[in-house]
């Protein structure tokens, strides 16, 4: 190394460099993390940053409207089945399919017993569906005015991606017309029509299932969710998809 | 003499035996005479899967049979099933169920639903139909 060399070299320092010079640089830097960060964000669809904090979105923070949402309360849940049965009549659901479904799990509790918790599932209609994001031939879509996820099955050539995207495992094949089939919160069959439920929501006997527009901070949804000492969740929160159909104790 | 000693010598042995058996039967052995019907009852309406059982309420409780019989619900199997008040909203007035069911006496009619509403899937298992019904 030319040591003597370099110690002959005049100090370049911070002191000499002009504060046009380091703008420039500084510029260069902000706009490579920029970019970085909005390809980011812009790989997902646009949501709202209140809506990422919290599982419902802040009062007036909606991006439909009416925004469709359902929710679920569950301890009610007896299996009684009334609502996959309504389901499959009103939307011509074959015996192997399923729009809604009930699942089951165990809980053991004091005495050495066993508590039964069921747990009515459905299609969520996302707010960042996985499912509308992966599909080829935008078969399947967020409507922009009700948020429901829609289905158009002349699109669908079934390939099936949506139905490994959906992290709710909502849709299945419909062998008949070799489409995606799934809930659509029964907009073509009833709420098109002016009903104001869906069918499930009409036959379940308990209570459990409360259908309506979140937005409307009258419907009984919005109660529900917004009631002092109670618990909401949703189903798998960290996909990030941002579900609809809310779960509560109350 | 021999052949009759062998008979008494098995004899015995087999009399106590078999006396044994008999009794370790007759204490485990459910008396429908005295429980009630074994098998639980399962009812379909007005919603489907809600179990009842005797064998619970009676063995395990203690309940005598006139406790519930014939006042709060008739012998006849699935009696109580015709008539248009057999619902929560009955129970919740103290029929039925409900006249023991109360919060007090037993849990609430209003409280715990899959005790007795095992569901359609809990029936399936009972009856042993496949509960394969995952997709």
């Amino acid at each position: 190394m030319k040591l003597k060399e370099l110690e002959q070299l005049k100090n370049e320092g911070v002191d000499h460099i002009s504060s046009i010079e380091r703008r420039r640089f500084l510029k260069l830097g902000f706009l490579v993390t920029g970019v970085y960060l909005g390809g980011k964000a812009l790989s997902l669809a646009p949501l709202t940053e209140a809506q990422a904090a919290e599982v419902v979105p802040p009062k007036g923070k909606y991006s439909y409207s009416p925004h469709y949402s359902m929710v679920i309360r569950e301890r009610l849940c007896i299996n009684c089945e009334l609502c996959v049965e309504a389901c499959n009549g009103t939307n011509d659901v074959p015996s192997y399919g399923y729009r809604t479904d009930i699942l089951e799990r165990r809980r053991a509790i004091v005495d050495d017993k066993y508590e039964t918790i069921f747990m009515p599932v459905l299609c969520n209609h996302c707010n960042r569906p996985p499912c509308v994001r992966v599909c080829p031939t935008t078969a399947t879509w967020k409507d922009e005015t009700t948020g429901i996820v829609k289905m158009n099955p002349g699109r669908c050539i079934g390939c099936k991606t949506c139905m490994t995207a959906c992290p709710y495992n909502a849709r299945y094949f419909k062998e008949e017309g070799r489409f995606v089939d799934k809930c659509n919160f029964c907009y073509d069959t009833l709420l098109s029509k002016g009903a104001k439920e869906t069918a499930c929501v009409t036959a379940c006997p308990a209570d459990v299932r409360v259908f309506g527009d979140l937005a409307d901070t009258n419907s009984r949804v919005y109660e529900l969710l917004h009631t002092p000492e109670t618990l909401v969740w949703v189903l798998r929160p960290k996909t990030g998809a941002l579900p609809n159909v809310y779960y509560t104790n109350a | 003499m021999k052949r009759i000693a062998i008979i008494f010598i098995i004899l015995a042995f087999l009399v106590p035996a078999v006396c044994l058996v008999a009794a370790d039967t007759d204490e485990n052995e459910y008396d429908e005479d005295l429980y009630g019907p074994e098998a639980p009852i399962i009812w379909e309406k007005p919603v489907r899967g809600v179990i009842f059982s005797h064998k619970r309420h009676t063995m395990e409780f203690g309940l005598d049979c006139d406790e519930c019989h014939d006042e709060i619900f008739e012998m006849e199997a699935g009696a109580a099933e015709e008539y248009d008040d057999f619902n929560m909203e009955a129970m919740y007035d103290g029929k039925y169920c409900g006249a023991c069911h109360d919060g007090d006496y037993a849990f609430a009619a209003s409280s715990r639903c899959t005790t007795c509403h095992i569901g359609v899937r809990g029936v399936e298992r009972l009856t042993g139909k496949s509960d394969d019904k995952n997709h």
